[in-house]
């Protein structure tokens, strides 16, 4: 919550600095997909098929708004669901699989959206993907930057609803024992999807985001990487923490940027760091406040 | 026809070595090996620099390739691997983990070996040739050959080795149950150290292996991993013949695919029958349920 | 416990604020933005443009630094990299422009190309892409100046060649298949059926990361082509191609569009690549300067080892510098460069003789000169190294 209302006070102390400006909207952004990651973590599944529900959700967008020219403010939820459906039917059949199983099906899953894109005819326009798309405020930062944190936003309080609700104890019963959860009767299944579509449909907002973002979506806007940078933002900052997954997701995107001007060494320092990270942490960055809370307590 | 069979049992045979060492680690540590894939790469730079560059003769630079990347495999398992399989909350940081190390390793090569393509002279030169391509006929080269013949020999020398053996018995124990090895007197700690040793150093062979007919380049790891990936679910994951089955089953896809269907359908169509498949099939061909 | 966490949490708040210190400058500094792929499987596109543009550089900071107006200015390459993500790409470029950076070259292909567009016509910098998408360089976009030879502009040459030379008279495309390369691909065909020639595989492409290129060579080969053109081929899968498909006995030619290695090419497919076309920039023995050949010493030193793609881009960081030495109002103000580009003309100081000009062109594709005039060399791969076929020039 606090992140939030830095994030809602910042512009004014930023200024002008687009730069600075862009890196947050990268963070808001891949924040609000690792949220969907997070979730499906609450159920006891490692998602690694978010990357291809945000390119759902992108591909939603720009067919919208490039071939059937509809308004943004209708594409962006539209998009949403579309992804959050593809989820829940998807869902529904995959779900049923546990642990290290589903975590590779769902990178096969990535590669299999991907592909589909990429040999989706004039529908999807292929390789060459959809350029061009119109950006909904024009040429000012602040539009598209507090259209990030209202997802932002929206996501977070979403998920922490969710997570806080009869719902969400019910996941949390189904993480530790799914056949337990089952004999007293709970419609296991029905929550699973329900938990997995919510999660896809933040996958797609966020991939509907970053369309506008970059006014283009192509098949390798988000491949398997991704997905695999997603769970591993929920993990750097935290699996019992709604936040792990923002935190993570705002940790090493900057990070990255810190490094940059080391040039070569860049992305080898940050492979580094992270090993350091597991290593020293291995409950997440989060668990560094759970800690000392305990001890306080 | 022949020359699709050719392309499947070259591939096949290549792809269950690489399957192989990714199951092995499965079955031993219940960890997913992203850094596979790395491995491999690792593996055909030993053997480029030890045989294309300093010259050695191949029969030597392919032993010492596997070697290589046996004590890169003990130190990864001694220095991170244990640490956090020990630490952590979940079992999922192991795969953090993985891609940590995938991600180190990659750019450790980028920096040291640098961004080209790279390649060895041949091991051997010529081909079989069985009538001309365009007429139907086809053609195995012999370094084609040598690869299938040396995957085989390695495969096989592997399964003898995990079956006769008195530390491969062990490594069968405690694939099987940790609790239950460790009851029986067996030294679960170097057991599972050998078990990472052993898929790292077959992921370095089939690198080091291959890098004769393909070449090596420091981004190429991600790529064996997820193909790593498929062949170990379709066949299950941790068991042995199923590695060996995926590897093959997807030699002959891609083969088939190729020859059949424009290029990236292939895939496509792989990925979507094996979600359907494993749909129906969780387990893959011959794994047994884990959670 | 609280001890540990507490000497974990200090560990990793006292290494973060080191890599926040940057180094300060007196003297007058010209910082030149790079923005491309530097690290995974494409790393060497991105890389290659940025040791160019270090080696030129090094060469002009060795003397002092770039004279402009009577003003030393110290060359400073500011490298990023993009991985090839669009969105990486754009905080890339913001993060150039925030620094007052006029002239970014890259990024390397249409996706991250196309993204940065925008970025940098609001900041009103100038890009140099690596990126054949013509949408970049026509009218309205005009914050973009293609760093080198589109494959539409080479391939014709090229395929003219064979047809007139060689007596080619049937042909069979083969893409990578992303953005670029099927672009090229479709280029390339129209151009081909437009010479007459009979395209006997239209939209064939194998996937990036591929390695056994024997099942879709297979499939080429059936189809009897006198020549294949592999459109937008990374350097490391054109000498898999080559082999493959001489493994698979095709007697036949072979080509690309775009720059290769040679020691790659020499590596990996030795003989079986002979004869192998390709576009090379300036680095062929028979045609390179004094000059050139300082600049190859200049990279080896910074990088360790030549690599031919480089000859093709050795001229952005040059030109740029030539255009502000000519006009100093262009050192902060890109449309006093573009005033200045559009009659700009040198001797070309990469290529023997002194009588090649190196200009900006690109007339005749994008309606106005929005290219760096890199000239058109044609290499052939011997199976050690290229010989150059011959040098065209680009219609303007």
């Amino acid at each position: 919550m606090t992140i939030l209302a830095v994030l809602l006070l910042l512009p004014a102390v930023l200024g002008d600095s687009r730069y600075l400006f862009s890196v947050l909207m990268n963070c808001m952004g891949l924040s609000l997909i690792a949220l969907g990651v997070w979730l499906t973590f609450t159920i006891g599944r490692t998602n690694i098929c978010q990357a291809g529900f945000a390119l759902i959700g992108g591909y939603a967008t720009a067919i919208f708004l490039a071939h059937y020219h509809m308004n943004f403010w209708l594409a962006l939820p539209l998009s949403a669901l579309v992804a959050a459906s593809a989820g829940a039917v998807i869902g529904s059949f995959i779900l049923k699989l546990r642990g290290i199983y589903f975590s590779m099906l769902t990178i096969s899953l990535t590669e299999a959206i991907r592909l589909a894109f990429l040999n989706g005819g004039d529908f999807t326009q292929g390789s060459r993907g959809i350029t061009d798309l119109p950006q909904p405020f024009g040429d000012s930062v602040f539009g598209l930057y507090y259209l990030a944190l209202a997802l932002l936003g929206f996501g977070l309080l979403l998920t922490w609803r969710i997570h806080y609700s009869r719902v969400g104890r019910i996941f949390r019963a189904m993480r530790l024992n799914e056949d337990l959860a089952e004999s007293f009767g709970t419609h296991v299944w029905r929550y699973r999807v329900i938990a997995f579509s919510v999660a896809c449909g933040l996958g797609g907002l966020g991939g509907s985001y970053f369309a506008v973002f970059t006014q283009s979506i192509y098949p390798q806007s988000f491949s398997v990487e991704h997905s695999i940078y997603y769970m591993l933002f929920c993990f750097l900052g935290g699996l019992e923490f709604v936040s792990g997954g923002i935190v993570g997701a705002f940790v090493l995107t900057i990070l990255f940027e810190l490094l940059s001007q080391f040039q070569q060494y860049q992305t080898l320092i940050y492979g580094g760091l992270m090993i350091a990270v597991i290593l020293l942490l291995p409950n997440g960055l989060m668990a560094m406040t759970l800690r000392r809370k305990e001890v306080r307590a | 026809m022949l020359q699709v069979l050719i392309n499947g049992i070259v591939l096949g045979s290549v792809y269950a070595l690489i399957a192989l060492g990714l199951t092995m680690v499965f079955s031993i540590m219940r960890v997913v090996n992203f850094a596979h894939g790395q491995m491999y790469m690792l593996g055909a730079f030993v053997v480029y620099y030890l045989y294309g560059q300093f010259q050695l003769p191949f029969w030597l630079a392919l032993p010492l390739a596997g070697l290589a990347l046996a004590v890169v495999g003990v130190l990864f398992n001694r220095l991170f691997f244990q640490p956090v399989l020990a630490s952590a909350k979940r079992e999922e940081n192991s795969m953090l983990m993985a891609v940590g190390t995938a991600l180190l390793l990659e750019n450790l090569a980028l920096t040291l070996f640098g961004e080209k393509q790279r390649g060895v002279p041949p091991v051997v030169d010529g081909s079989f040739i069985f009538g001309d391509i365009s007429e139907g006929g086809a053609i195995l080269t012999y370094p084609n050959a040598m690869v299938a013949a040396l995957s085989v020999t390695a495969i096989a020398a592997l399964l003898l080795f995990v079956q006769y053996t008195r530390p491969g018995r062990a490594l069968r124990a405690v694939a099987q149950d940790k609790e239950a090895a460790r009851l029986q007197g067996v030294d679960v700690k170097s057991i599972t150290t050998l078990g990472f040793a052993i898929g790292a150093a077959l992921a370095g062979l089939a690198g080091g292996l291959l890098v004769t007919i393909y070449g090596v380049n420091s981004g190429i790891g991600s790529n064996i991993s997820t193909k790593a990936f498929i062949m170990i679910m379709i066949g299950g994951a941790g068991v042995t013949s199923g590695a060996i089955v995926g590897g093959v089953l997807l030699g002959f896809a891609e083969a088939i695919g190729y020859d059949l269907l424009p290029g990236s359908l292939t895939y496509l169509l792989i990925f979507v029958a094996m979600i359907v498949f494993l749909v129906f099939k969780p387990n893959g061909l011959f794994g047994k349920p884990w959670g | 416990m609280q001890k540990r966490s507490m000497i974990r949490a200090a560990v990793l708040a006292a290494v973060a604020p080191w890599f926040l210190l940057g180094s300060a400058h007196a003297e007058k500094i010209l910082k030149i933005g790079v923005n491309g792929v530097m690290s995974g499987e494409a790393a060497s596109w991105g890389l290659v443009n940025k040791y160019c543009a270090e080696t030129t550089a090094d060469m002009y900071n060795a003397k002092g630094g770039v004279d402009i107006g009577g003003q030393k200015y110290k060359i400073e390459v500011v490298a990023l990299d993009d991985k090839n993500d669009p969105k990486v790409s754009v905080t890339n470029a913001e993060k150039l422009t925030s620094q007052g950076i006029k002239y970014i070259i890259g990024p390397n292909i249409d996706t991250t190309a196309l993204a940065v567009k925008p970025v940098v016509e609001r900041a009103h910098a100038l890009n140099f892409p690596y990126a054949f998408a013509k949408e970049l360089y026509k009218a309205p976009a005009n914050a973009s100046v293609l760093g080198m030879v589109a494959s539409y502009q080479v391939g014709p040459i090229i395929y003219e060649y064979l047809k007139n030379k060689k007596g080619v008279k049937s042909i069979a495309f083969l893409a990578r298949n992303e953005s670029d390369a099927k672009n090229q691909q479709a280029e390339g065909v129209a151009a081909a059926r437009k010479l007459g020639l009979k395209v006997v595989a239209d939209s064939d492409s194998y996937e990036p990361g591929t390695k056994d290129f024997m099942p879709v060579m297979t499939k080429i080969i059936r189809d009897k082509p006198d020549h294949i053109v592999l459109s937008g081929v990374a350097p490391a899968d054109a000498p898999l191609l080559n082999k493959a498909a001489r493994d698979l006995g095709f007697k036949g030619s072979i080509s690309t569009e775009t720059g290769q290695d040679s020691k790659i090419l020499a590596q990996v497919a030795g003989d079986k690549a002979r004869g192998f076309i390709s576009v090379g920039g300036a680095s062929t023995p028979e045609i390179q300067s004094d000059y050139m050949k300082a600049f190859i010493a200049a990279y080896k030193k910074r990088v360790g080892e030549w690599n031919d793609e480089a000859g093709t881009k050795v001229y952005a960081l040059e030109l740029i510098l030539a255009v502000l030495k000519q006009n100093p109002a262009a050192v902060n103000n890109t449309e006093a460069f573009k005033k200045t580009m559009a009659t700009f003309s040198m001797s070309n100081p990469f290529v023997k003789g002194g009588k090649t000009r190196l200009e900006f062109t690109g007339k005749a594709d994008f309606g106005r000169r929005s290219q760096v005039g890199v000239p058109l060399v044609v290499n052939e791969f011997t199976g050690k190294d290229f010989k150059t076929l011959f040098v065209g020039t680009i219609k303007n």
